[in-house]
């Protein structure tokens, strides 16, 4: 046989065959009619009622404005915590891995609790997605360098976790002595921050935060091919030609960048970035041109729903989001977990 | 002249410190089949991981077809040398088709999506490495050989011109590896792909290998042909232990095994076997006397026959006479001497004829001198000797008090029992 490697045609029955990337086209189509269909449902569901409330007169339209802004608090929360979690799962291989296990969260919420309380907030409003940003760094590159001592520069996904954790800790500790010394004045704002909650952000801060999202989706959006070749290991897409180091960095600062935003206009709203990564492969499959986007959507619509069930269910007491996220996510942590456990994925 | 297509000039190499390359000199002609072998921990996979820019060597230089590694950006580097380690893991979902597009990723660029040049090359690479009917199935559910042909297609995606495997197919089951050796050989022949194999199997490196290159603490010990590489004292000296070294008389292939009879049945040294044998009757029954540690002479064998280079592996004192001879009165005078030296006298089942049917003239003489005699029964039925001599020198054995064995487990317990 000749070169049989530049001539397909030798190949006996290859000549029908022209491979292409295939989409589920149906499947896509159904998922975004149940995207509008939830939506809209979550604008019927609020303290005051559960139909459209009248917005001819000026208390409907107060509320449906009010409703609305929740909902589009919501789809840029969970889109963030979302690609978020698809993006640190892909990089660190690991499906526990989201914003809060390594630390990020921890080091946002430090930071935004610093501000709340020392009243930077309240004289600029600007200055707390910010502060939420740059102290997320500071605990990314705290724990990444922690993480790589005495590894010869890489470090090691397990040292990456462990440290995440132990940093995400005292995180936590720290947020608590701040808040133990806090004036009783405070105490409510950061309290309620803290449990996570989508009660509209100042315009500015929803704006700063919205383009912040929009640059970390799309950042993760033109890696994601990179992303694919990652999860088979940093060696293996260093040997397909993939500036590995550089990707990790900038797929870590992308991540990283939409959970601080995210957890400084909503708080602490934990297990959106590990639920929603989990199902939306489950369905479409782990390819990352696929999955960033459609997570960013799904993501989003399931937290506008779940904000609509947290201030409808008892109301008009509302339940902090982040209560209703977490008892939702629980469960199934522990399910991924004992699958992990077996060497398996969910989705 | 071809081209060097890997060249490593004076390369020190290592971890934090700890030195395992130490000025390292080689080079790798374009179109080459070569293969690394080494013990364990002798720095085949930091010489792999160096030559793929993975790590950076401390000192010296590493070419990759002229080109200093360290000036090729990492997507230039991996359309020359592509490297498929010992195992890959996808930890999610996906399918084979989109696992072999990753070959491709880095030839993209950010902005863009595949073009229809980068769906030839992945579908050509599915085709040569047979894995395109599996495009659809999920990577992980793949059996290992399935999987490594899936590898083989995605490094193949990014159209390398040398190809590093990394012990990735020692571990496969024995058809699989053949399927994938196969393929490289294609690879190898057809589009003149360099093939570097790295391997602690030596069997498998000398096999298909036109080079072989022999590790040990971070250098290289020998290079050249298999057979010249492959060679005892080298071995020896590498191991740092007893090596036996024989070519496969069917095929020509290199064997390279072990010595175990130290180990084996302590006591029994004293007593002495000699095994009337040919044409490879005698192959196992020299192995389980061995292990049970008798002391073993045979004779006479004709050169060549494959009792004989049992003999010549398993280091056994025998007689030979020249290949496809009657046994000579030189010979026979030998294995006389021999036999009447044991202490028990074995006669495989093998076949007689006018040039061995002395070999029963020995076993009796051995009677005759009041050793104990075991003949293997049926020696009418593989008698062919003109008048049935051999039939009738068996039953006078057996009058005599030559006792008779049928199967080599019963003999073994038997002699066992007569040690005590």
């Amino acid at each position: 046989m000749k070169d049989s490697y530049h001539d397909k045609q030798t190949v006996p029955g290859a000549e029908n065959i022209c491979l292409t990337e295939t989409v589920p086209v149906l499947k896509i189509v159904v998922f975004l009619g149940a995207v509008l269909l939830l939506l809209f449902l979550s604008l019927l569901l609020g303290p005051t009622g559960i139909l459209l409330p009248d917005t001819a007169t000026p208390v409907g339209s107060a509320i449906m404005s009010l409703r609305f802004n929740r909902m589009i608090m919501g789809l840029l929360v969970g889109a963030a915590l979302s690609v978020s979690g698809v993006v640190f799962q892909a990089v660190l291989r690991n499906p526990l891995a989201e914003p809060y296990v390594l630390g990020v969260s921890g080091g946002a919420g430090l930071g935004a609790t610093f501000a709340i309380l020392f009243g930077a907030v309240a004289a600029i409003p600007l200055s707390l997605p910010f502060t939420a940003f740059v102290s997320a760094v500071a605990t990314l590159l705290l724990v990444y360098g922690i993480a790589s001592r005495g590894s010869g520069g890489t470090p090691s996904v397990y040292s990456l976790i462990l440290s995440g954790v132990i940093i995400s800790a005292i995180c936590s500790s720290l947020i608590m002595f701040f808040v133990s010394m806090a004036s009783v004045e405070g105490l409510h704002n950061v309290i309620w921050w803290m449990l996570g909650n989508l009660q509209p952000a100042p315009l500015s801060q929803r704006l700063v935060a919205a383009l912040f999202i929009a640059s970390g989706i799309a950042g993760s959006m033109l890696l994601a091919s990179r992303l694919n070749a990652l999860t088979l290991g940093r060696e293996m897409a260093h040997y397909q030609g993939i500036n590995a180091d550089a990707v990790i960095l900038v797929a870590l600062l992308c991540a990283t960048l939409l959970a601080a935003t995210a957890v400084s206009i909503s708080g602490m709203i934990g297990f959106v970035g590990l639920i929603v990564p989990h199902v939306m492969r489950a369905i479409f499959g782990p390819e990352h041109k696929m999955l960033i986007p459609l997570s960013a959507l799904g993501g989003g619509t399931f937290l506008a729903v779940c904000d609509a069930f947290a201030r409808s269910v008892l109301a008009p007491i509302e339940i902090p989001v982040g209560v209703v996220t977490a008892i939702a996510g629980g469960p199934f942590f522990l399910l991924i977990l004992q699958r992990k456990m077996k060497g398996a994925w969910i989705g | 002249m071809a081209q060097v297509a890997l060249k490593f000039d004076g390369v020190t190499a290592g971890y934090r410190g700890r030195i395992v390359l130490e000025n390292l000199s080689f080079g790798i002609e374009e179109g080459e089949f070569v293969s690394l072998a080494g013990p364990n921990g002798c720095g085949k996979s930091t010489l792999l991981k160096t030559a793929a820019a993975l790590i950076k060597p401390l000192d010296g230089s590493v070419y990759l077809f002229g080109d200093d590694i360290r000036t090729l950006r990492p997507a230039q580097r991996a359309s020359l040398i592509g490297v498929v380690p010992q195992k890959v893991e996808s930890p999610m979902a996906y399918t084979v088709m989109q696992i072999v597009m990753n070959g491709r990723t880095a030839m993209t660029g950010l902005l863009h999506g595949f073009s229809d040049h980068d769906f030839v090359v992945i579908e050509r690479s599915m085709i040569y490495t047979n894995v395109l009917h599996l495009k659809d199935r999920y990577f992980m559910e793949l059996s290992g050989g399935e999987q490594q042909r899936v590898i083989l297609a995605m490094v193949l995606a990014q159209e390398p011109r040398i190809l590093m495997l990394d012990e990735s197919i020692a571990h496969l089951d024995i058809n699989h590896r053949y399927e994938v050796l196969r393929i490289l050989k294609r690879i190898n022949r057809e589009k003149k792909v360099t093939v570097f194999l790295v391997s602690h199997d030596l069997a498998l490196s000398a096999e298909v290998a036109d080079r072989l290159i022999l590790m040990n603490r971070g250098g290289i010990v020998s290079e050249g042909r298999p057979g010249r590489v492959l060679v005892p004292e080298v071995l020896e000296m590498v191991y740092g232990c007893e090596l036996q070294v024989r070519n496969d008389p069917f095929t020509g292939s290199i064997h390279v095994a072990g010595v175990l009879d130290d180990l084996n049945g302590i006591g029994n040294k004293s007593k002495t076997v000699h095994v009337i044998a040919g044409g490879g009757t005698g192959i196992e029954l020299f192995r389980r006397l061995i292990v049970e540690g008798f002391t073993i002479t045979s004779g006479v064998l004709n050169g060549m026959d494959s009792d004989a280079e049992a003999v010549r592996a398993l280091d056994i004192e025998a007689v030979l006479e020249k290949p496809f001879s009657p046994v000579g009165d030189a010979a026979l005078g030998i294995a006389r001497e021999k036999a009447l030296e044991a202490d028990i006298v074995i006669v495989t089942d093998v076949p007689f004829g006018p040039g061995n049917l002395v070999n029963l003239h020995i076993a009796r003489s051995a009677l005759e001198n009041g050793k104990s005699v075991w003949l293997a029964g049926g020696v009418a039925e593989r008698d062919y000797t003109e008048g049935k001599q051999a039939g009738k020198l068996a039953d006078e054995l057996t009058d005599k008090g030559a006792n008779i064995w049928t199967s080599l487990h019963e003999l073994m317990r038997k002699l066992k029992v007569g040690m005590q």
